[in-house]
C-alpha cells in the first residue's frame, strides 16, 4: 500500500517535472519575425536605423577618418589610439577606425534594406516617407565610404575601385562575396537612391531625420564631387530655394553648436545625440568647464588635437571674423599654452564645435549638412561653370554672416589682384567656414590640390631634423584613401586591397 | 545503524549501497555488527565455536583478515570468502580484527556463535570512498577517472578561492589566472579546452547538487570527475568536467571546538621584469628624443607607489559534534586579503551550519545552510596601468601631497595622471551576499529501495559602486561621477531519486532513477549620475544622470531525467551504464532537449586468483569508459534572429528596433564524445600509480562566428565543427618512508594534452582569420597565427617582418620588408606552431614528517605554452610613446645604434619606428614556468604540554606561497589564462601573482 502511494507521489513528481519545460522570451530583444511584420513596425525599425548613426563606430570613427588627415588640426602628442596613424597618414590595414566605420555603415545599410524591401512604392504617404528615409541613409553610408576607401572621383573618371554596393534583396551568400564596385558605380547607385528618396519623401520632418530637401542637399554634394556642376547647382538651388532653411544671424552664429539641431534653422541634417549620449569627438579637442572656459588637458577632455597654426593664421587675417568663436585658445595667466611634447611646441587652440550642446560638456549632435555648406557648394559649382558673380555672391553671403564687411568681401577685382582664382576663394571660404566638420580633405583632393601641413604637429615627427615641420600630401598619394579593413578581406576574397 | 548513517550523512547514497550489499537496517547498538543471539543455554558451554564473515562497509568479503583473541596468541585469518571460524573458551572474551587499509576493531563476544563484522576503511588511497555523480564508491571499484584532494592537501596555499587551491594538485586539472588580484578568481580547464564560445569552466557540484555556495575552509574534500562515465550524469553541463565539493559534517561524540588562524604578508612578484628609473630613461631617450636634464630632478618609482606589502589574515572557528541521532557542524570564517596593489582588497565572511538527523528508523534529514558575505575593493583610477607607464620624471608628491598631473606645470607623462591624487577620493567596490539552503531527505521504503529528495535554494544579491570625485581626473569632466549597479538572482532546484539494489549471489545490481528540475532567475540594473559635490557618493546628490539607467532580467529552466544501472560480479567485473535526457530553455524550441549516454567497465585484476596475494602487485585495475555529454553554457536565445529594442536602438528619445543577432534555427547542442582507458596499480601497498589515456571529441561546437560586414551583422551562432583533445595523465603517490618517527611521501602528477581542430563547418579553413588565434582546421585551437618578426635590419635599424611572396611561376619565397601592412595579410601571416596551450602541466609535492614536525614543498609547472606579451607594445616599442616609461631590456636583447649592428630592437624614433609594436611574433614569448607554489613547516605541539590549558590539540605552522619561479618570460609573471573564456595566452598590464609569507596557529578545545 505504502509502495503504491509512493509510486503515485513519484508519478506526480514526474508530471510536475515536465511542467518545468518552460521557454522564456528575451527582455531587451524581440524576434525578427515579429520586428518587421506590419506597417507600424516600419517607423520603429527606421528609428533603430538612425540609432546606428549616433554610435561611436559611426560618428566618432567617421569624424576621425574625415577630419584628422586635414590641415585644420594639429596633433600635439602621439596617442596609442589608431587615430594617430589617420592623422599622420601612416595607416595600417588593421586600422580600428576604418574597421569600425566599415562595419557600422554596412549594418546601417543592411537595416535599411530590410525596410526598403518591405515597403512597396505604392504604400501610404507615411510609409513612402519612411522608405525614402531608408534610401537616403543607404545612400549616405555608401557615399561616405566610397570617399574614404575609393579614390577621388576625378582620378580615372571614377573607374578606380570603390566599395561593395549592398543592394536590397541579396541572398546571404551574395552579400558575403560582394566585390568592390567602381567609384563611378557607387556614385551612380547613391544618386539613384537619393533621387528615389527625394521622390518618396513628402513629410517635412525636422532636421534630425531625412526629408526631401536633405536628399537634395546630399545630391548637390554628390554631383559636385563627381564634377557634374550643373546638377550640383540644380540641387543646391532646390535646397536654398525651398525656404526651409536660413543662415543663422551673425549674433546667433557663435552659439551655432550649442543649440540642439531641431532649433537650428541652418542645419539640414544632424546626427542627434541626447545629453546622455556623448559623442567622444570633443574629448580630443577641448578641456573646458561648463561656461566653455579652457581647462588643463585631462580635465573634461584629453585635448590633444588643436586647431592648426595654419588655420589660426588664416583666420587671423580678419580679427573680426566670428569664426574665431569656435576656437578656445588655452590661455593661462594671459599666456597661450603650448604642448611641449613636440619640438617646436604646438600651440594649444582648443576646438569647441563639438561640446556644450544644451550646456552639457562634450555633448554634441554633429552636423552632417548645413545651409552654409550648400551655399558654398553652389558657389563652387558656379565658379566652375564660370558664373563668377554668382559664386562670389554666395561666398560674400557667408563672409558677411561671419561679421566681415567692406574690403573683406570679395570682388572680381580684388580676387584677381590677390592672384587668386574664384575657386581658390570658394575653397578658402570652405576652409574657414566648415573647419573641423570633415570637409577639408575632400575639398582639396577632389579638386586635385595637395594637403600642405607646414605647422607643428606629430605629422612631422619622422622628419629629420624633427624641427622641420613640413608635410605635403599629394592628391595622388596612396594614403589619401584608407586600406580596406584586412579582416573583411580575410573573409571575402573578392575584396581587393588598396595599394 | 550508526555506521550507515554516518555514511549517509556524508554521502547519502551509501545507505542504499549498504542496503543492497546485504546489511540489515539493524537496530543493533553495536556499529557494524550483526549478532545472532544464542539460546541462553549456549553461553554456558565451556568451549564454543564462533563463525562469521568479515566484510567491508560496501559488503565485499575481506579475505586474509587477522583475528586474534585478545590477551592470547590464539588466532586465525579469514578465507577467500571472508569467512572465519575460531574456537573460544571464555564467554565475554574480546576478538581483535585487523587488516591493512582498514581500521582495527575489537569486538566483545557475548555468547555469540555467529559474528559478522564490518571493517571500516581507513579511507586512504584506493579505499577512500568518493562521490561520483549520484553515487559514492571506493576508488578501488570505480570505472572512471577521478582525482580526490583532501582538505589537508587542499589547504596548503592561502586563498579564499578553490581554484587557486587546486592548482597543480590533480593531473589534467589545469588552473591558470590572469591576475594576482584577490578579487579575481582563477580559471580551471580540465583535459583541455574543447569549446570556443561556450563556457570551458567545469561544473561545481556542492553537497550532492549542482552549484551552491561554499567556503574552502569548510571543505572536507574535493573530487574532480574527468571522464564521461562519471561526469555524464550531469548531462548538458558536464562537458568541461565536474568538481565535486563536499563540506564537513559533524561526528557523533564529544563536541570539538576548532580555531584556525592564519596571518601574513604578501608582495607582488616581479620576475625578470624591471622598469627604467629616471636616469636610465633619460639616457635611453637621449639617443632619439633628448630631454632637458632638469627632468632628472625627480626619480619617481611609480611601481613602488602603486604596490605595497599587503596583509592577509584568515580566522575560522568551528564547532562539531552530536549524538547518535543528530550531528552538527557549525563554522564561522573571516578572510581578508589585501591586494599588492593599493586600494585593492577582498573581505569575506562565511557562515555554515550542517545538521543531520535521523528522524525515524527509515527517514533521515539533513539541513545545510551557508551564507557568504563578500566585500571587494577594486584597484581604480588606472593605478596598475600608470604603475607601468608613468614617467619617473614626474613627481608623485609635492609638499607632502600627491601632485595632480592635470595642473602640474610641465607634466611629461602622456596621461597626465597621478593615481595617488585620484585614489584619495575615488573608489570602486562591490559587495554581495550569497546564501544556499539545502534540505535533503532519505527514506528507506524497503530494504532495497531508497527514495531521496535533495532540494536547494540559492539566493544572491550584490551591489557595486564606482565613484569618481569631481576633484580627480576621472571625475573632473562631469563634476563627479557615480555608477551604481545591483543584481539579484535565485536558483531553485529539486533532485528526486529512487534507488533499488539487488543481490543474487555474486551478482550485485543497483538501479538509480533521478528526476531533476531547476529554474533560475537573474536581474541586473545600473544607474549613474554626475555633478556630485566633492566627497559625496550617493545619487541623491547628483544633479543629472550620466548615462541612461539600464535593467535586465533573464530566466532559464532545466529539466533532467536520468537512469543508471550499476552492476558488478564478485567485485571483479564492473559495468555501469546511464542515460540522460535533458531539457534546457537555452536552446531553441526545435532542439530544446537532448539525450546523452555513458558506459563504463572495469576489471579488478588483483581480485583474480592468479594475482591474489601477489606481494609486489597489491592492486591492479583496468578501466574503460565511453559516452556523450553536452555543453549548455551559452547565452540565452543564441538561435534566434533578434532585433534589439534596448536604449541603444532609440534615437532622439524615440524607441526603435535594430537588427542585432542573425538567427540560426538549426542551432543544436554541442556534444562531447569521450573515451577513457585507465589503469590503477599499487606496488607493495606503498606506491600507487594511476594512468589515464583519453580521447575527447567535441562536435557541433557552438561558436559565435564573426560575419563579414556586408551581411549587416557582427556574428551568428553556429555549430562550427569539431575539436579533439587527447592526452595522457598520470599520478604517482609513493610512501617513501613510513617509519614511526620519520615519514616521507611524494606525490607527482603530470598531464599531456594535445588539442586539434578536426574540421570546421562548411569546409572553412579558419573561422576568424586575422585574429592571433584564428581557429584553423588541422591546428591547435590556441595556435598563434601572426606576421613573423624578422628582427632588425642591420643597415638602418628598421623593423623587419617576413613577407610571403608568390612569383609569376607560383614559387613561394620569403622576403623581408619594413612595411607592416604588407605582412598583416592572409598570405603573410604564418602559423607559428606555438600555442597558448601547454604541452604538459603538473605538480610535485614532497611531505616529510618527523615526530611532531611536518615539512612540505609543492611545485607546479607548465611547459611548452606561449604567451603574447601585449604589454610590451606600451613600454617596449622603440620610441612610439616617448611619454611612457620603458622596460629595461631583458637578457640578450640589444638596441640598434649604428649601421652594421645586429640587434633585437629597432632604432628608436619618436612616434615609433614603422609600426614595430604591432601584432607579430615579436612579443610572443615562452610561457613555461616552474613555481615553488608552497613550502610549509608545521609542528604539532605535544598533547602533554597543552592539556593543562585545556587544549586537546594544537599546531603551528609557517607557510610561504610562490617563493620562487623559474621562467624565461620577460614580464613580471609568466602566468596567463589558458581558458578560451578569457583571451588565452595573453599578458597585458599584468597584475602579478603575490609571494606570501604566512603564520598559522590552530588549536582544538
Amino acid at each position: 500500500m505504502k509502495f503504491i502511494k509512493s509510486k503515485l507521489v513519484l508519478a506526480l513528481g514526474l508530471v510536475s517535472m515536465l511542467s518545468c519545460e518552460q521557454y522564456f522570451d528575451p527582455t531587451t530583444n524581440i524576434d525578427e519575425t515579429t520586428a518587421l511584420a506590419n506597417e507600424s513596425d516600419v517607423q520603429t525599425v527606421t528609428i533603430g536605423t538612425y540609432a546606428f548613426l549616433n554610435k561611436s563606430n559611426y560618428v566618432y570613427s567617421g569624424h576621425i577618418m574625415m577630419e584628422y588627415p586635414s590641415d585644420e588640426i594639429a596633433q600635439g602628442q602621439i596617442s596609442g589610439n589608431d587615430f594617430t596613424r589617420v592623422y599622420r597618414y601612416t595607416h595600417i590595414n588593421t586600422s580600428t577606425h576604418a574597421t569600425n566605420y566599415w562595419s557600422q555603415c554596412y549594418k546601417i545599410i543592411a537595416a535599411t534594406n530590410k525596410v526598403i524591401g518591405f515597403v512597396s512604392n505604392d504604400a501610404s504617404t507615411e510609409l513612402k516617407q519612411l522608405k525614402g528615409e531608408n534610401l537616403y541613409l543607404r545612400a549616405m553610408a555608401h557615399f561616405n565610404m566610397v570617399r574614404m576607401f575609393g579614390r577621388p572621383y576625378p582620378q580615372e573618371s571614377g573607374n578606380n575601385p570603390g566599395i561593395p554596393i549592398l543592394r536590397d534583396g541579396l541572398s546571404d551568400e551574395e552579400a558575403t562575396k560582394l566585390p568592390r564596385s567602381s567609384v563611378k558605380e557607387v556614385y551612380d547607385f547613391v544618386i539613384s537612391d537619393l533621387l528615389a528618396a527625394a521622390d518618396l519623401m513628402t513629410v517635412k520632418k525636422s532636421n534630425i531625420y531625412a526629408s526631401k530637401e536633405v536628399a537634395y542637399a546630399l545630391l548637390s554634394k554628390v554631383y559636385l564631387f563627381k564634377g557634374d556642376n550643373a546638377n550640383a547647382l540644380k540641387y543646391a538651388n532646390l535646397v536654398i530655394d525651398s525656404g526651409r532653411y536660413s543662415l543663422l544671424s551673425s549674433s546667433n552664429y557663435p552659439s551655432y553648436f550649442k543649440v540642439v539641431p531641431e532649433n537650428n534653422t541652418e542645419t539640414i541634417f544632424a546626427v542627434r545625440h541626447t545629453s546622455v549620449q556623448i559623442a567622444e569627438i570633443s574629448s580630443m579637442y577641448i578641456s573646458s568647464d561648463r561656461s566653455g572656459a579652457p581647462l588643463a588637458q585631462g580635465v573634461s577632455g584629453w585635448a590633444e588635437l588643436y586647431a592648426s597654426q595654419k588655420y589660426i593664421d588664416f583666420l587671423a587675417q580678419h580679427p573680426e571674423d566670428l569664426r574665431k568663436s569656435f576656437i578656445t585658445p588655452y590661455v593661462l595667466n594671459g599666456q597661450l599654452q603650448t604642448n611641449k611634447k613636440l619640438t617646436p611646441a604646438t600651440p594649444m587652440y582648443y576646438i569647441n564645435k563639438y561640446t556644450l550642446q544644451d550646456n552639457v560638456i562634450n555633448a554634441s549632435s554633429p552636423v552632417y549638412l548645413r545651409l552654409a555648406d550648400i551655399y558654398l557648394v553652389r558657389a563652387e559649382a558656379n565658379a566652375k561653370l564660370g558664373n563668377t558673380a554668382a559664386a562670389l555672391a554666395d561666398v560674400n553671403l557667408i563672409r558677411t554672416r561671419a561679421g566681415l564687411s567692406g574690403t573683406s568681401l570679395y570682388t572680381t577685382a580684388n580676387v584677381a589682384s590677390a592672384g587668386k582664382t574664384i575657386l581658390d576663394v570658394v575653397l578658402e571660404e570652405r576652409f574657414l567656414e566648415l573647419a573641423f566638420e570633415g570637409h577639408r580633405i575632400y575639398d582639396l583632393f577632389r579638386n586635385g590640390r595637395p594637403m600642405i601641413r607646414n605647422y607643428p604637429g606629430t605629422h612631422s615627427q619622422n622628419n629629420t631634423p624633427t624641427t622641420d615641420v613640413r608635410q605635403t600630401i599629394q592628391p595622388t598619394d596612396p594614403r589619401v584613401v584608407f586600406f580596406i579593413p584586412q579582416n573583411e578581406i580575410d573573409q571575402n576574397k573578392n575584396l581587393i586591397q588598396n595599394p | 545503524m550508526k555506521d550507515r548513517y554516518k555514511n549517509l550523512f556524508r554521502i547519502p547514497v551509501i545507505a542504499a549501497l549498504s542496503l543492497y550489499m546485504g546489511q540489515e537496517p539493524a537496530e543493533a547498538a553495536n556499529p557494524g555488527l550483526r549478532i545472532g543471539k544464542l539460546a541462553a543455554t549456549a553461553s554456558k558451554r565451556a568451549e564454543y565455536t564462533v563463525t562469521g564473515k568479515v566484510t567491508s562497509a560496501e559488503g565485499e568479503a575481506l579475505p586474509g583478515v587477522s583475528i586474534v583473541e585478545k590477551g592470547t596468541t590464539k588466532g586465525t585469518t579469514t578465507d577467500i570468502d571472508g569467512a572465519f571460524s575460531i574456537n573460544l573458551t571464555n564467554p565475554g572474551t574480546t576478538l581483535t580484527f585487523s587488516f591493512i587499509g582498514y581500521t582495527t576493531r575489537e569486538v566483545v563476544v557475548e555468547g555469540a556463535t555467529n559474528l559478522d563484522v564490518v571493517l571500516e576503511s581507513d579511507a586512504k588511497g584506493l579505499d577512500e570512498v568518493v562521490v561520483v555523480g549520484y553515487s559514492a564508491k571506493k576508488v578501488r571499484y570505480l570505472s572512471s577517472s577521478v582525482s580526490t584532494i583532501s582538505s589537508q592537501k587542499l589547504r596548503d596555499v592561502t586563498s579564499n578561492e578553490l581554484p587557486n587551491l587546486l592548482q597543480g594538485k590533480a593531473p589534467g586539472v589545469v588552473v591558470s589566472t590572469n591576475s594576482g588580484d584577490p578579487t579575481s578568481p582563477a580559471r580551471v580547464v580540465i583535459r583541455g579546452s574543447g569549446t570556443i564560445s561556450a563556457s570551458s569552466s567545469p561544473l561545481y557540484v556542492v553537497d550532492g547538487n549542482i552549484d551552491g555556495s561554499y567556503n574552502p575552509v569548510d571543505v572536507e574534500n574535493v573530487t574532480v570527475l574527468k571522464d564521461v562515465a562519471a561526469t555524464g550524469l550531469y548531462g548538458s553541463r558536464a562537458a568541461n568536467g565536474v568538481i565535486i565539493v563536499n563540506t564537513k559534517m559533524g561526528k557523533a561524540g564529544k563536541t570539538e571546538i576548532n580555531f584556525n588562524n592564519t596571518f601574513g604578508w604578501s608582495e607582488a612578484t616581479t620576475g625578470n621584469f624591471r622598469l627604467m628609473d629616471a636616469q636610465e630613461l633619460y639616457d635611453f631617450q637621449s639617443t632619439f628624443n633628448p630631454r632637458d636634464p632638469s627632468v632628472l630632478k625627480n626619480n619617481t618609482n611609480w611601481w613602488n607607489e602603486a604596490f605595497r606589502t599587503a596583509f592577509v589574515n584568515n580566522h575560522n572557528v568551528s564547532l562539531s559534534g552530536g549524538s547518535d541521532k543528530t550531528t552538527f557542524y557549525v563554522s564561522g570564517n573571516y578572510y581578508k586579503e589585501q591586494g599588492t596593489v593599493i586600494e585593492n582588497d577582498k573581505t569575506g565572511y562565511n557562515f555554515r551550519t550542517n545538521l543531520r538527523s535521523q528522524l525515524t528508523n527509515k527517514l533521515t534529514a539533513a539541513v545545510l545552510f551557508n551564507a557568504q558575505y563578500t566585500r571587494d575593493n577594486y584597484q581604480n583610477s588606472n593605478t596598475l596601468y600608470d604603475a607601468y607607464t608613468n614617467l619617473p620624471f614626474d613627481p608623485a608628491y609635492e609638499n607632502g601631497a600627491p601632485t595632480d598631473g592635470r595642473s602640474y606645470p610641465n607634466w611629461l607623462g602622456r596621461d597626465r595622471e597621478n593615481f595617488l591624487h585620484s585614489i584619495q577620493y575615488n573608489f570602486a567596490k562591490a559587495k554581495s551576499l550569497r546564501t544556499s539552503l539545502d534540505v535533503n531527505l532519505d527514506y528507506d521504503l524497503t530494504d532495497k529501495i531508497t527514495l531521496s529528495s535533495y532540494n536547494r535554494a540559492n539566493f544572491g544579491n550584490g551591489s557595486g559602486a564606482t565613484y569618481y570625485d569631481r576633484r580627480t581626473k576621472q571625475g573632473g569632466a562631469n563634476g563627479g561621477e557615480l555608477y551604481n549597479n545591483n543584481n539579484n538572482n535565485y536558483r531553485l532546484l529539486t533532485s528526486n531519486r529512487i534507488r533499488y539494489s539487488e543481490e543474487f549471489g555474486k551478482h550485485n545490481l543497483t538501479l538509480l532513477g533521478v528526476a531533476e528540475a531547476e529554474t533560475s532567475f537573474a536581474e541586473y540594473n545600473t544607474v549613474s549620475g554626475k555633478g556630485l559635490p566633492a566627497g559625496q557618493d550617493v545619487l541623491s546628490v547628483a544633479t543629472d544622470i550620466l548615462v541612461s539607467p539600464t535593467s535586465y532580467n533573464e530566466q532559464v529552466a532545466f529539466r533532467k531525467f536520468l537512469g543508471q544501472a550499476d552492476y558488478n560480479y564478485d567485485n571483479r567485473y564492473f559495468l555501469v551504464g546511464s542515460l540522460v535526457n535533458e531539457f534546457s530553455s537555452l536552446f531553441g524550441k526545435n532542439n530544446s532537449s537532448a539525450n546523452f549516454f555513458q558506459l563504463g567497465a572495469s576489471w579488478v585484476l588483483s581480485n583474480e586468483n592468479f594475482l591474489k596475494n601477489n606481494k609486489v602487485l597489491s592492486f591492479a585495475k583496468l578501466r574503460l569508459s565511453h559516452g556523450t555529454v553536452g555543453n549548455a553554457a551559452i547565452p540565452n536565445f543564441a538561435s534566434l534572429g533578434l532585433y534589439t529594442i534596448s536604449q541603444s536602438a532609440s534615437y532622439a528619445g524615440v524607441p526603435g528596433a535594430q537588427p542585432f543577432q542573425k538567427g540560426n534555427p538549426d542551432l543544436t547542442w554541442e556534444k562531447i564524445r569521450a573515451s577513457n582507458l585507465g589503469f590503477d596499480i599499487s606496488l607493495f601497498n606503498r606506491i600507487d600509480l594511476t594512468v589515464d589515456l583519453y580521447n575527447k571529441k567535441s562536435e557541433d561546437l557552438l561558436y559565435q562566428k564573426p560575419l563579414t560586414a556586408t551581411t549587416g551583422y557582427s556574428y551568428v551562432w553556429v555549430n562550427a565543427g569539431s575539436v579533439r583533445n587527447r592526452g595522457v595523465e598520470f599520478s604517482l603517490t609513493s610512501n617513501n618512508l613510513s617509519g614511526k618517527e620519520l615519514t616521507w611521501e611524494t606525490n607527482f602528477n603530470m598531464a599531456l594534452n594535445r588539442n586539434k581542430i578536426l574540421e570546421l563547418s562548411g569546409g572553412a579553413a579558419t573561422f576568424r582569420p586575422g585574429n592571433r588565434l584564428p581557429l584553423a582546421a588541422g591546428h591547435d585551437m590556441g595556435e598563434f597565427n601572426l606576421p613573423v618578426w624578422a628582427g632588425v635590419n642591420p643597415e638602418n635599424g628598421d623593423p623587419q617582418w617576413e613577407k610571403i611572396v608568390t612569383d609569376a611561376n607560383g614559387n613561394v619565397t620569403k622576403e623581408l620588408t619594413n612595411s607592416y601592412s604588407s605582412v598583416q595579410t592572409a598570405q603573410s601571416r604564418q602559423f607559428t606552431g606555438k600555442s597558448t596551450n601547454p604541452k604538459f602541466t603538473g605538480g610535485l609535492t614532497n611531505t616529510l614528517g618527523y615526530k611532531g614536525f611536518t615539512f612540505s614543498a609543492f611545485f607546479n609547472f607548465v611547459y611548452g605554452n606561449w604567451v603574447y606579451n601585449e604589454s610590451r607594445a606600451y613600454f617596449d616599442n622603440d620610441g612610439l610613446y616617448e611619454s611612457y616609461n620603458q622596460m629595461i631590456l631583458a637578457k640578450g636583447w640589444s638596441r640598434w645604434e649604428k649601421p652594421g649592428d645586429v640587434a633585437t630592437h629597432p632604432k628608436p624614433i619618436v612616434g615609433g619606428n614603422k609600426d614595430s609594436n604591432q601584432s607579430s611574433t615579436r612579443y610572443l614569448e615562452d610561457g613555461s614556468y616552474i613555481r615553488l607554489r608552497n613550502v610549509r613547516v608545521g609542528y604539532n605541539i605535544p598533547v602533554d604540554a597543552i592539556k593543562r590549558i585545556g587544549f586537546a590539540r594544537a599546531n603551528i605552522f609557517v607557510s610561504a606561497d610562490n617563493l620562487w619561479t623559474g621562467t624565461k618570460f620577460t614580464g613580471p609573471d609568466p602566468e596567463a589564462s589558458f581558458s578560451f573564456e578569457d583571451t588565452p595566452g595573453n599578458s597585458s598590464i599584468k597584475y602579478p601573482i603575490s609571494r606570501k609569507l604566512l603564520f598559522g596557529v590552530n588549536f582544538t578545545l
